[in-house]
């Protein structure tokens, strides 16, 4: 009882803190309808710039900065005003120019708001924790009820912080002509304008309001574990999401219910579950993922904001832009759609491109980076299947590419290798089983995985898909027995062909690039099947097509099962070329990476994945000889970011938009197969 | 009749909103191109055309929900052809938009509040809440009721009070009569003139072009984004407008 009355006490704490963050989250999707990620950054400056205000002195950007070491109410206050100014900046530069854009260009901005805040931070703040600094009330002695339970005054302090917070924000929106005003834009945008509310300033309240909350989030956090730290807004990020997804979002007080519940939930299991707290990040994904499941609206949410995400989630060009931009625009366009035009010859002439690059590239040091574009650009276009093709946001598509790589290193590491000696040399063979092997297992994963995700769209689609992505990370983590755990897989034998030995750079290169040809081939042609036609038909309007006969639930299926074929077969000759696999190669980050390539490719195009991927790992490399990033590593994720909000900004459609796949009818264009020609040229090489 | 006709101008009146040369595009296409309005204070003015012919869009670029390609609106004596939308309903343009678009989530009185967004007189919108319910006591009695479960002639009530509430000088209405039933569409075409005896100015867009010429103390016909006839609203020939309806141009 003792115990149980002291983890309710800690649940309520972290409970609170969720809820405070959920509130943000919730408020800027009620108004805008955006999930805007970047509120776990948000709340991480939050803590920082707090931490900063209550010290003496802080190192930033490596030197030594006095500061005023103000009390923590006052550091606190600024850090409030100062995040909240930074959410309406963020808006301003990154979201409103996005307002009228497709769904997924807004959040595509958000997570690489994201990064670039993080990356930022790492920046100034450093790679180590920043200790956050005592405030005098903390030093208290804790107050004890029921003889039994402890809670620190600061503890009594977060919860009355957040309840007052939340009733305050709660009365103001209810009550106030400007929260009346954010009700109206959030109801009826149009009618609102035309009522003589000025929506941008309106949305920009909504922003300020929740950043603000996220940063008090994150600095009452900060101050219960006592440090800060670049990433430390990750999680708590995504966990009040997932409150404020829990509880309807849109709904403040389902905001509350929601991070109270996560918050207890979290801190019972983390106490009364064996090895709880290794599991507790698990357990509120898996709430999630049943909750979603059973009441796609959450609980007190309104049914008719899960249709929001009507519509095609691919756009199309933008208003904005310099007249050069565009022009320079208009010749790639120009470009693309000639070797569009040319087909399988283009598609031949690429290859060829290929197999001149990785003959002639002298050092292996570029070959195993070139190795890395392929094998990124294999994965990105398997998670185009689900998100370009078939226009559903897919966040767990790491899970997939686990699946290949663990199925692989397991068999020929763990098992056959430890347990019954056998040597890998001796069972070359055993990989090019593990390719279509692995790849039938992760399909059979993303087919479970996306039955349930059938009923929702859009967003909710996505946090379904992330949840189950971190599930299978969180798992991959814990279950030491399976996977080794966080130490990961050592040893796992380079490919091997009749005996000859397929590790070098070079013979990785072509290998890989087989693959890749493979690959496009297939989904090349899927894409170009009635399997095609219909994922274009649910990607551009799902209403549509079902009303059109398209049985659109099976159709989802099959693109699940298609990415996650790619994503299992590709990650098998991963971790063959990697010999070495931890579960921190399949973070949500690697996910969002892939989705960045794509989006940056050009969602819906077989090329689009390797540009997207080769623009990126080319860029990580040649960056490093800039002596600003040399300085600051981090800073090369921030520049991906703000290219990728440029982008967004100015041709939401991805780089080789104009290479989309246009679905004309088989018998229009014969032999219009671009991967077919390029197939048959892999052979004849 | 091939020139027309301006017997309703015998007196010189500034007009309270002016529209010189106003073309809207959607992309590539041209919704409106080189449309000329002329609404003097005072009186109802009138848009007819069928559909597709401009009307709404026109007016969507009148309240500033979208970008001129050219032209310009002038407004009181004031060019407002790039001012943002809530500056316009500051300086007393309100629109009353197609479909009413009341707040269905919201209360109707925080929609009649909603319209007086863009003052800070606290006196004069509770003087002009009562105002309202005297001229619609169907909404007084409804006054806490969700606006979305009002039926559907009380709704355009509702919006049409919505839009006096920040005491315009000139009120724009888009096809307030659509789906009504028959009681209601007088009920409603009634209170228009009841608004203008009281010396409001409105420019008024309806399909039903019967309605608006009797209404009308000036009538535009527009067809395919332009302006092709207009006419004081007694002098206007059905025949013509017919013709233009049909698009057999005469």
């Amino acid at each position: 009882m003792d115990y149980l009355g002291q983890l309710l006490a800690n649940g309520l704490v972290l409970g609170a803190i969720y809820a405070l963050a959920a509130v943000a989250f919730t408020l800027v999707y009620g108004v805008v309808r955006l999930v805007n990620f970047a509120f776990g950054e948000l709340f991480m400056l939050g803590a920082f710039l707090t931490a900063s205000l209550m010290l003496p002195e802080v190192r930033l950007l490596g030197m030594i900065v006095p500061m005023p070491g103000f009390s923590l109410p006052v550091a606190a206050l600024g850090a409030i005003v100062l995040t909240g100014a930074l959410g309406v900046l963020v808006d301003r530069i990154a979201y409103r120019p996005l307002r009228n854009a497709p769904r997924l260009a807004p959040l595509i901005t958000s997570i690489a708001v994201s990064v670039v805040l993080q990356s930022l931070a790492q920046t100034i703040w450093g790679a180590e924790e920043l200790r956050f600094p005592e405030f005098h009330l903390a030093t208290l002695p804790p107050v004890v009820l029921f003889d039994s339970i402890y809670l620190s005054v600061m503890d009594l302090v977060v919860m009355a912080t957040a309840l007052a917070a939340m009733l305050g924000l709660s009365a103001f929106i209810a009550r106030s002509s400007l929260g009346r005003a954010m009700r109206a834009s959030a109801e009826d945008q149009m009618a609102a304008t035309l009522v003589g509310i000025p929506v941008n300033r309106v949305v920009a309240a909504a922003f300020a309001i929740g950043s603000g909350f996220a940063a008090l989030a994150g600095l009452l956090y900060a101050q219960t574990y006592g440090f800060a730290h670049s990433n430390m807004g990750f999680l708590p990020g995504l966990k009040a999401l997932t409150a404020a997804v829990l509880g309807g979002i849109g709904s403040i007080p389902g905001a509350a219910l929601g991070g109270l519940i996560l918050g207890l939930v979290e801190a019972l299991g983390a106490g009364y579950l064996p090895n709880g707290t290794a599991w507790k990040d698990a357990i509120s994904f898996v709430l999630l993922v049943g909750l979603l499941y059973l009441r796609p609206q959450g609980l007190l949410g309104k049914p008719e904001l899960n249709s929001a995400g009507r519509g095609s989630l691919l756009g199309g060009a933008s208003e904005f832009g310099a007249a050069w931009l565009r022009a320079g625009f208009a010749k790639v366009d120009g470009l693309l759609a000639k070797s569009a035009a040319a087909g399988p010859r283009a598609a031949l002439v690429l290859l060829a491109l290929a197999v001149l690059v990785g003959l002639l590239v002298p050092s292996d040091y570029w070959l195993r980076i070139l190795t890395m574009v392929v094998i990124y650009g294999m994965l990105a276009s398997g998670l185009n299947v689900i998100v370009g093709f078939a226009g559903l946001l897919d966040l767990g598509f790491v899970a997939f590419w686990a699946v290949g790589s663990y199925l692989t290193s397991i068999l020929f590491v763990l098992v056959l290798k430890d347990q019954f000696g056998v040597a890998p040399a001796d069972i070359w063979w055993l990989l090019y089983l593990n390719l279509p092997l692995a790849g039938l297992l992760a399909a059979g994963f993303a087919v479970i995985l996306g039955t349930p995700t059938l009923r929702l769209r859009g967003d909710y689609l996505a946090i379904m898909t992330l949840g189950f992505g971190e599930i299978v990370r969180v798992v991959a983590i814990n279950w030491m027995d399976l996977t080794n755990g966080p130490m990961g897989i050592r040893g796992i034998p380079a490919p091997n062909l009749f005996g000859i030995a397929l590790g070098s750079p070079r013979a990785q290169f072509f290998f890989a690039l087989a693959l890749a040809v493979l690959v496009v081939f297939a989904i090349a042609r899927l894409v170009r099947s009635y399997v095609g036609r219909a994922w274009v038909a649910i990607r551009e309007d799902e209403e549509a097509a079902e009303a059109m006969g398209v049985p659109t639930a099976r159709y989802k299926l099959y693109a699940y099962a298609a990415s996650g074929f790619v994503g299992g077969f590709v990650g098998v000759f991963y971790a063959h070329s990697q010999q070495y696999i931890s579960p921190l190669n399949f973070s949500l980050f690697e996910n969002i990476l892939l989705l960045m390539l794509v989006v940056l490719g050009g969602l819906g195009t077989f090329v689009g994945p390797f540009v997207g991927a080769l623009i990126w790992i080319v860029f990580l490399q040649l960056a490093l000889d800039l002596p600003f990033v040399q300085a600051y590593p981090e800073t090369r994720f921030a520049l991906l970011g703000v290219v990728l909000i440029v982008l967004m900004v100015f041709r939401p459609q991805g780089l080789a938009a104009s290479a989309r796949v246009a679905l004309t009818m088989p018998g229009a264009r014969p032999g219009a197969l671009p991967g077919a020609r390029a197939g048959r040229a892999k052979e004849a090489a | 009749m091939s020139a027309p006709s301006h017997a309703d101008h015998a007196l010189p009146v500034e007009p309270l909103l002016k529209v010189a040369g106003l073309a809207v595009s959607y992309g590539r296409i041209r919704a409106v191109d080189g449309v000329d309005l002329a609404v003097e204070p005072g009186r109802i003015v009138s848009l007819v055309g069928s559909n597709g012919a401009g009307k709404t869009t026109t007016l969507m670029a009148l309240s500033g929900l979208l970008p001129l390609s050219a032209g310009h609106i002038t407004f009181a004596g004031e060019d407002i052809t790039t001012l943002a939308p809530d500056l316009r309903v500051a300086r007393g343009i309100a629109h009353v938009p197609e479909r009413r678009r009341v707040f269905a989530g919201m209360s109707v009185r925080e929609n009649l509040m909603l319209g007086a967004y863009s003052r800070d007189d606290a006196v004069d919108i509770a003087s002009d809440l009562e105002r309202m319910v005297a001229l619609f006591p169907r909404l007084g009695e409804r006054m806490a009721q969700l606006a979305g479960t009002l039926s559907g002639g009380e709704q355009q009530m509702l919006a049409i009070a919505r839009g006096l509430m920040s005491r315009p000088s000139l009120l724009i209405m888009d096809e307030p009569t659509m789906g009504l039933a028959p009681q209601m569409i007088d009920l409603i075409l009634d209170t228009v003139l009841e608004i203008r005896k009281q010396g409001m100015t409105v420019l008024l867009v309806e399909q039903n072009a019967v309605e608006a010429m009797r209404l009308s103390d000036h009538v535009y016909i527009m067809r395919l984004g332009r302006i092709v006839h207009e006419d004081s609203g007694a002098n206007i020939d059905p025949e013509r407008v017919k013709s233009f309806y049909l698009g057999a141009d005469a």
